[in-house]
């Protein structure tokens, strides 16, 4: 009797265990008749593509939480090609301050609490920059000419201590942008002195992008403190190229900046130019990393005092979204997703749109492959490609706004631009599939009936899967043979080594203008397809050699039209991207742009 | 035996190195690490894939990476270890070792749980075979066992974290809970205690108004969100404790070592008065200096009433101690839970291993951890408590029907002597092998749970290294886990040896 009863305590408190672990769950389900409402989508839409002046600001205290993904914080330093990347300047934007930034349309705003530029001379081409006269570092220290200096110095002296020659030498600084800037730039910033706010580049020749070639500044004055010189003698050094200065500043600039995961660096060698500022042991490993205002901004202070970025999983996002762990999220765009999120109702507020990242079918122009001389084969391919179905049935069940893209260089949300470049380079014929013009084209062509067309991508995704089986379905009427060649090694092997008849893959838009040159002038490096043609060079020079907008949308026009003409491959559409944040939360914005949804994060509010 | 020994690391070792050059070559060729950058546009993406090139050291054969990789790792050996850099640049010693941490905390409590609750559970249903708790044991056990973790884990999220934290915040039990609970409750005792249809009728029906009263009380006080436990419950349970413990290691019948036990209570419960300033705003070293404390002075008391049984007195009280504290400990916890619930509304997080900038005392920041904790132990136990039952259960069974304990039996021995001394110890030969392989297997197998619940752990370490194509961190994963298999199994083998002399060849 007395074991039975041991026994059975035994039990009991074992099963007591699992009891606690039940009546912790069910019960939950007392005030949830979560109703799938209507999304509300942002009504009141901002009219510009740069942040919406939202009025005077005073900073709310509170914390807003928001993911990239689970990768790790890396370090201060942004600008090294190891830590370059979204999930760390998702951080360090927050608390770095530039001339400019991306709107939400891949414009280029300027901004102006942070200083002003202009282009005094368009031919040669000479930026005068000023910085704002109370622009300062968090710690006090104005940031001037010397931190512009050092941000070209580290863009521009090669390994042998000299301002390179043509980029392709070995940078002395591990610069993540190589040495493009001292290519372009071989002067320098020049100004009276090392705490002058106002100082000039000369552009050696014209550049289309010279906007956004000047970029945030690292503190020179913490450099020069770390390698025990003053500012004054760095600047010295980096005009006079002397190297006993610029190699140990350089060897600071590429490694001193990593941290360890977890410990924050002193704050006197990571000080802020921007809204937000590292919090105290506000970083814990795998975890997440938080900041705070910087109570030195000069600008409009953040909205919320407090923003952490936590490192969580895209996947468990929906749900840490439910639960308030996060505030605002970017997950995958999805239909399984978005379908997630509409079930969360009116607690949640989603944004849908397109991103600057396009999906395109390349052809194959090298040679002896079957598109290569022949464009009438390239045209009845392009007739009989399903691209609105595409859309239709991939992109807009996540982004109702989805279209299909014409054209490679602007994006349908870039409305004006678009419609115009459009309008004068294509005229819709590929817009319908058209299966007799398609068996015209490919007869003129001289296929064979069942010729095997191959098109590769970068597997495993299931998205592309399903566009070529679309594409198969329709095009193997025509008398194509479509082949399903995804591979994991695509990229690797594959695209380089021309075993593809199409390529279907996409670009990640940069917002520079004259990018598309590497891939469409002849002979460039991203010109997979070794597509020719010389109109398109000639355009790409012009467009590349001047910065005057007017003849930037000229060229693109002349580029569109020949690259619809000759086929060069076939747009298809703008990636879709999703945000989705608290209901309770203001002024989040969707962008295009890749910064993401915490390039205005400063402005985030929570309602109270 | 010796002999034996080195045999088994010489094997084991030969082993762990032909697994660390496939795996180098798996990782090597599983895909292309410049893959981002060639799809990028930047206008020095020649150089960045140089300067990629040069941190892996892609001009090199795979076989002179990894010879440079073994020869790092040797430097282990003479104390300067060197596991290589990630593809971003982070020291990789650095990263497993943080990441090996985080696991660790994540999986320990999750085994222990999984081999008390499954050890015990396997003993039960094997005592009570074929009886309506051993099928519904059962039939529970291969549900676990079957269960997708992922899926698993996004259901838990769901109800025990979303759902619970919607009902925390009014923290009011619904009529239909309190009757199913109780239900449930009931079911579960009745079925337990066994006995006539008559008896487990009655224990049911008691227990189910019991606990129906209970719940609605707690309701009533508004106990969910502002809970108390109280000393009068603390000294219950802690004499409840050492009478389970006397019960279970001697019965009832040597009452020395029941006075023993219930002195420690006793005492652990005026101890709870007296040291409560330093309880109640502690550090770790303090806690861990009051555990030793109390343990020393269980055992203690335990010797002083000893007498004939001294031995096992000490053993008992020592138990009671230590429970006691555990108990204590749940007490402090409790008190804690109101302050705790004010500081965060919803307690249970779906991500991380805590709240961002919690600003907590520390029984709050514990709880706050704890809290955290829950989920992912609670996924990680049920899929392992279904193995422990089920070898338990099967391993008892066997030993019960061996002859020796026929011996015992008949030779008058008490049910719970023969149970506990005679069977189990017999039966714990084959779990302890798999409680070897399990604890390894827990280490590498804990990558899902940890992504879905946003722990920074080996898992993490190993996907995201594998998915850029980076060989050294998912090589110190290998290093770590791989390890700790082969070592928990050569331990395991060894504990065989030592155990059963017929194996030792």
């Amino acid at each position: 009797m007395k074991i039975r009863r041991a026994g059975a305590a035994i039990a009991a408190v074992a099963t007591g265990a699992l009891l606690f672990s039940a009546c912790s769950s069910p019960a939950g389900n007392q005030d949830d008749d979560a109703t799938p409402t209507e999304t509300t989508t942002e009504t009141a839409a901002p009219d510009t593509p740069c942040k919406a002046d939202i009025g005077e600001v005073t900073t709310a205290d509170g914390d807003v939480s928001y993911s990239v993904g689970e990768d790790e914080f890396l370090g201060y330093n942004s600008f090294t090609p190891e830590t370059y990347s979204t999930y760390n300047s998702a951080v360090t934007e927050r608390m770095q301050g530039a001339f400019w930034y991306f709107g939400v349309d891949g414009t280029i705003c300027r901004d102006e609490s942070f200083g002003t530029y202009e282009a005094v001379s368009e031919d040669p081409l000479q930026v005068q920059y000023t910085v704002a006269d109370d622009a300062v570092w968090s710690d006090g220290t104005p940031i001037t000419y010397a931190d512009f200096l050092l941000d070209w110095a580290t863009q521009a002296i090669t390994k042998d201590g000299a301002v390179t020659e043509d980029a392709s030498e070995t940078p002395l600084f591990n610069h993540v942008s190589g040495l493009t800037l001292g290519d372009y730039v071989p002067e320098g910033p020049q100004a009276d002195a090392a705490e002058a706010k106002t100082f000039q580049y000369d552009y050696e020749r014209v550049y289309a992008d010279w906007q956004i070639q000047i970029s945030s500044p690292m503190p020179a004055h913490v450099v020069a403190q770390q390698i025990d010189v003053s500012v004054e003698e760095l600047v010295q050094a980096i005009q006079d190229l002397d190297m006993s200065v610029l190699e140990p500043a350089a060897e600071f600039w590429n490694t001193g900046w990593i941290s360890n995961p977890g410990e924050l660096q002193d704050p006197a060698l990571v000080p802020s130019s921007g809204p937000y500022t590292f919090k105290e042991d506000g970083w814990v490993s795998g975890q997440s990393i938080t900041l705070t205002a910087n109570e030195a901004y000069w600008g409009t202070p953040p909205a919320t005092r407090e923003l952490t970025i936590r490192f969580a999983a895209a996947d468990t996002h929906v749900q840490a979204l439910q639960n308030g762990d996060l505030d605002v999220i970017e997950p995958q765009p999805t239909v399984d997703t978005i379908a997630q999120l509409e079930q969360l109702g009116s607690a949640v507020t989603i944004l849908t749109g397109q991103t600057l990242t396009w999906e395109h079918l390349d052809f194959n122009f090298g040679e002896g492959a079957v598109f290569a001389d022949s464009l009438p084969a390239r045209e009845a391919f392009a007739y009989c490609v399903p691209r609105q179905k595409i859309v239709d049935d991939l992109i807009k069940p996540i982004d109702e706004g989805a279209v299909v893209m014409n054209a490679r260089e602007v994006f349908p949300f870039q409305t004006e631009k678009y419609d115009e470049i459009v309008a004068a380079s294509y005229d819709g014929r590929y817009d319908e599939v058209d299966l007799d013009m398609a068996k015209q084209k490919f007869e003129e062509a001289g296929l064979e009936e069942g010729v095997r067309v191959r098109i590769g991508y970068s597997a495993p995704n299931p998205r592309r899967a399903d566009e070529v089986a679309a594409i198969k379905a329709s095009c193997d009427q025509v008398g194509f043979d479509i082949v399903d060649a995804g591979d994991p090694a695509f990229f690797d092997e594959a695209l380089p080594n021309g075993d593809y008849e199409i390529a279907l893959f996409a670009w990640a838009g940069s917002g520079q203008i004259a990018s598309g040159q590497n891939i469409y002038a002849t002979g460039q490096p991203q010109n997979y397809g070794q597509y020719s043609n010389e109109t398109v060079d000639q355009a790409w020079d012009a467009l590349a050699s001047t910065t005057d907008e007017t003849v930037h949308l000229e060229q693109t026009k002349i580029i569109e039209k020949e690259l619809w003409d000759t086929l060069f491959g076939i747009p298809v559409f703008a990636h879709p991207g999703v945000v989705a944040h608290a209901a309770d939360l203001q002024n989040v914005r969707d962008t295009a742009a890749q910064s993401g949804a915490v390039w205005n994060s400063e402005q985030w509010a929570r309602a109270s | 035996m010796l002999k034996f020994i080195l045999r088994r690391l010489g094997i084991s070792a030969l082993i762990l190195w032909l697994a660390s050059v496939l795996m180098y070559w798996l990782t090597v060729n599983s895909g292309d690490p410049l893959k981002d950058l060639r799809e990028s546009n930047a206008e020095n993406r020649e150089q960045l894939m140089q300067q990629r090139s040069d941190i892996l050291e892609l001009h090199l054969s795979w076989q002179e990476r990894y010879w440079n990789w073994l020869t790092g790792v040797a430097g282990c050996f003479r104390g300067e270890c060197d596991l290589g850099t990630s593809i971003n640049g982070s020291d990789v010693l650095n990263l497993t070792s943080q990441a090996a941490g985080s696991t660790l905390r994540l999986v320990t409590l999750a085994t222990l749980l999984a081999i008390l609750v499954g050890v015990a559970l396997g003993i039960l249903t094997a005592i009570r075979q074929y009886s309506g708790f051993d099928y519904a044991v059962t039939f529970l056990a291969f549900l676990f066992f079957s269960l997708p973790v992922f899926w698993a884990a996004v259901l838990l999220k769901e109800y025990g974290a979303i759902r619970f934290n919607d009902w925390i915040a009014g923290g009011q039990a619904g009529p239909l809970a309190i009757v199913l609970i109780a239900a449930l409750i009931a079911l579960v005792l009745a079925a337990l205690l066994g006995g006539s249809p008559q008896r487990r009728l009655v224990t049911g029906a008691a227990t189910f108004a019991f606990v129906g009263l209970v719940m609605f009380g707690l309701n009533v006080l508004d106990w969910y969100r502002s809970p108390f436990f109280g000393l009068g419950m603390v000294l219950l349970a802690s004499l409840g404790a050492g009478a389970l413990t006397t019960a279970l290691v001697t019965g009832f019948g040597n009452r020395r070592v029941l006075y023993a036990a219930a002195t420690t209570a006793a005492v652990g419960t005026v101890a709870y008065l007296v040291f409560i300033d330093i309880l109640l705003d502690p550090s770790w070293p303090a806690l861990l200096g009051l555990f030793v404390l109390a343990v020393a002075v269980s055992v203690a008391i335990g010797a002083a009433w000893g007498g004939y049984a001294r031995k096992q007195a000490m053993l008992v009280s020592g138990i009671t101690g230590v429970l006691t504290s555990l108990i204590i400990a749940f007490d402090i916890l409790v008190a804690h839970w109101s302050g705790f619930l004010g500081l965060k509304s919803r307690p249970i997080s779906t991500i991380g291993s805590q709240t961002p900038n919690f600003r907590g005392e520390f029984w709050e920041s514990v709880l706050d951890k704890g809290a955290q904790l829950i989920l992912p132990t609670l996924v990680l136990t049920l899929v392992s408590i279904a193995s422990y039952s089920r070898y338990t259960r099967s391993s008892m069974l066997e030993v019960m029907n061996q002859d020796y304990v026929r011996t015992a039996r008949s030779k008058g021995l008490s049910e719970r002597a023969v149970i506990t001394k005679h069977a189990f110890r017999n039966a714990l030969i084959p779990i302890t092998t798999i409680v070897a392989f399990d604890f390894a297997g827990l280490i590498g197998g804990a990558v899902i749970t940890e992504r879905v619940f946003g722990w920074k752990g080996m898992g993490a370490l190993f996907l995201d290294a594998l998915n850029r194509v980076d060989p050294a961190p998912v090589m110190a994963f290998f290093l770590v886990t791989g390890t700790a298999a082969v070592v928990m199994n050569m331990l395991a083998d060894i504990a065989y040896a030592f155990l059963d002399p017929r194996i030792r060849r």
